[in-house]
């Protein structure tokens, strides 16, 4: 609710400055579009009582538009909205590209003042910071160390995958089962996965395995919870539906439970891909010095600053665009959770 | 063609409640007869339904479609759901198939037998769509549909059109008498409507609540084809005064669950 009623203002926002910054040759702002304090339409005086809540639908701007009027508690917004102009400026400003760029464009100005006045040995520059990261892209050694790293993450991963979501699903279904493991899931889900660390260390060694093994517990909890929900969350009707014409229960997971979780099952895969990449960088900081982590540790120790704020940022990369990937994969699957794209911007705008 | 027996079932609610829901439900349904089922919210009518379909276990009694006895879902029998039930990643096609694709129907046949069905309900042009991008009255055609395609010999129908608004309702009921015209076959239709039952229905079974069971059984002895036309049924005498009747009975028994409204102080005394 508080999501989309920021982005309901900041589109109108949006189109205020837009309005502002490219005038339309005869465009006049019209009252009730325009969130500007003052605008509120004034009944005049001689219109009838029952036509002051519609704004005309004649003025010249208003009259083409087919968008539906917005449901909204605030007055100004109320009544049609004048179409609003189209482009590739108007497209760049539906994106939300250059919003992000504009906040990191601020943030990195802010950073790069920061360190020109408190800056030096261990503080380095935004400026310094790129070069450094350009620099480390260069090295064999970063990427063996990325190598090392994500060969624990990748197994890691998807042995959360091949346990968490069978482990799920059926959790889902079987109360049997639920009621034997809720409470190992509920202390698993609170637990601070790095207190693991070195208990896992002495029990498992500090080579890959172990390495492997906590990448699996950090992510794991994240498929079997959102795998469950989603099978509990089948409509029922859709399974008795399926035992209406004959299916069993084999069936019944085959074409109705797997498919209806398909969604919940990837956002969990999502999130888990997310617990995964903290957990392989902090097994690595905390424990087994190797790979990216140790590369880190490796360079606190040489106090090469930049170097060591490059391995940040190439880490922070490298998760930016595994959610990314696993997002769209998330997206693509579960397609039919948004019949009709074209229609999903309207009703989001008017929850 | 269906025979229900004696037939008993109880359920207990979540505050440890003992609740029968059919109590001693006896009927028969003939061959290619249009029942409909008329009651009270909570009298058991879906219930009474399900157990026709195989899809839940009953205490007592025997129910047996064309001689054998329902042991669990058949062959013989398809479901038309309230809420639809058709699976929203799955096209309208597919939808359409899915009953036949679980008899074991190869894809062929199935999809030229789901598209014969989709003309039948007038949805062609809509076989790629999803159930989301369809209209709650476009929905349930696709559901009824997926039950025809089976080409059963018995159509459960569980208040099919409650969840569409009236205008859809009054057309999807015209359909539904069209192609009951021309493809008969038993129907046991569940409604909480009057003029529904009264218009589709052969005779009409009136249920009661607490426990669930049936009261009185209505025939309707109105000419076919039927509508709402002008010189149509619903608009004869007949049909209005089998409509009061049955909500004459229907306000009586939701009367003596309210005391202070019966009509007949009489009997609630006793």
């Amino acid at each position: 609710m508080t999501l989309s009623i920021t982005r309901r203002s900041a589109a109108v926002f949006r189109a205020a400055m837009f309005r502002k910054a490219f005038p339309h040759p005869n465009a006049t702002i019209i009252p009730g579009t325009t969130p500007a304090p003052g605008a509120t339409p004034v009944p005049s005086t001689t219109t009838p009582p029952n036509t002051t809540a519609l704004p005309s639908t004649t003025t010249a701007r208003n009259a083409p538009t087919h968008r539906k009027p917005r449901r909204s508690g605030r007055g100004p917004q109320a009544g049609p909205r004048p179409t609003r102009p189209t482009g590739p400026l108007r497209r760049l400003l539906d994106m939300n590209l250059p919003y992000q760029l504009l906040t990191f464009a601020v943030l990195a100005t802010c950073w790069e003042l920061y360190a020109g006045v408190r800056g030096g040995l261990l503080l380095p520059g935004f400026a310094e910071t790129v070069r450094a990261t350009a620099g480390l892209l260069g090295e064999a050694e970063l990427w063996r160390a990325l190598y090392v790293s994500n060969q624990a993450l990748v197994l890691g991963f998807a042995l959360a995958v091949v346990v968490g979501v069978p482990l799920g699903t059926a959790l889902g279904r079987f109360r049997l089962l639920e009621r034997y493991a809720d409470v190992h899931l509920n202390i698993l889900l609170v637990t601070p996965m790095a207190a693991l660390i070195p208990l896992l260390v002495m029990s498992v060694g500090v080579g890959t395995v172990s390495r492997v093994v906590l990448v699996a517990l950090f992510s794991v909890v994240m498929v079997i919870v959102n795998s469950r929900a989603g099978v509990r969350q089948v409509d029922p009707a859709l399974i008795e539906m399926a035992r209406s014409f004959g299916a069993g229960e084999r069936t019944v997971w085959a074409r109705i439970l797997l498919p209806a979780a398909l969604p919940a099952v990837m956002t969990g895969v999502r999130l888990g891909l997310g617990r995964a990449v903290t957990g392989m960088v902090l097994v690595e900081l905390l424990m087994v010095s190797d790979g990216i982590g140790g590369l880190i540790l490796t360079y606190r120790g040489l106090l090469k600053a930049p170097q060591l704020y490059g391995t940040i940022a190439v880490i922070l990369a490298e998760a930016l665009l595994l959610g990314a990937a696993a997002h769209w994969a998330e997206r693509r699957l579960a397609r039919w959770t948004r019949p009709n794209p074209s229609r999903t911007r309207t009703a989001r705008s008017q929850r | 063609m269906i025979t229900i027996q004696g037939l008993s079932k109880s359920f207990t609610t979540r505050s440890g409640e003992r609740v029968d829901a059919l109590r001693d439900v006896s009927l028969d349904v003939g061959e290619n007869e249009f029942l409909t089922v008329l009651g009270p919210s909570g009298c058991g009518k879906t219930t009474l339904l399900r157990a026709v379909a195989g899809l839940v276990p009953w205490d007592g009694g025997d129910i047996a479609v064309d001689g054998s006895p329902v042991r669990g879902p058949g062959p013989d029998r398809a479901v038309v759901f309230q809420n639809f039930a058709l699976l929203p990643w799955a096209t309208v096609l597919d939808n359409v198939a899915f009953g036949l694709r679980m008899r074991g129907v190869g894809r062929a046949e199935r999809a030229e037998r789901a598209r014969s069905l989709i003309a039948t309900v007038g949805l062609e042009g809509c076989e790629a769509k999803l159930p989301g991008e369809l209209s709650g009255g476009m929905q349930q055609r696709v559901g009824i549909a997926r039950a025809l395609t089976v080409r059963p010999r018995v159509l459960l129908m569980d208040e099919p059109f409650g969840a569409v608004d009236e205008q859809t309702r009054r057309l999807l009921q015209e359909e539904l008498l069209a192609i009951w015209e021309e493809h008969r076959m038993t129907v046991v239709f569940i409604t909480h409507s009057m003029e529904e039952a009264v218009l589709l229905g052969d005779r009409v079974a009136l249920m009661s609540a607490r426990p669930g069971r049936i009261a009185e059984i209505v025939p309707v002895r109105l000419p076919r084809p039927r509508s709402r036309d002008v010189g149509g049924v619903a608009r004869s005498g007949e049909y209005a005064e089998i409509t009061a009747y049955l909500w004459e009975r229907l306000r009586d028994m939701h009367a003596e669950h309210r005391p202070d409204r019966a009509h007949r102080p009489d009997e609630v005394a006793s």
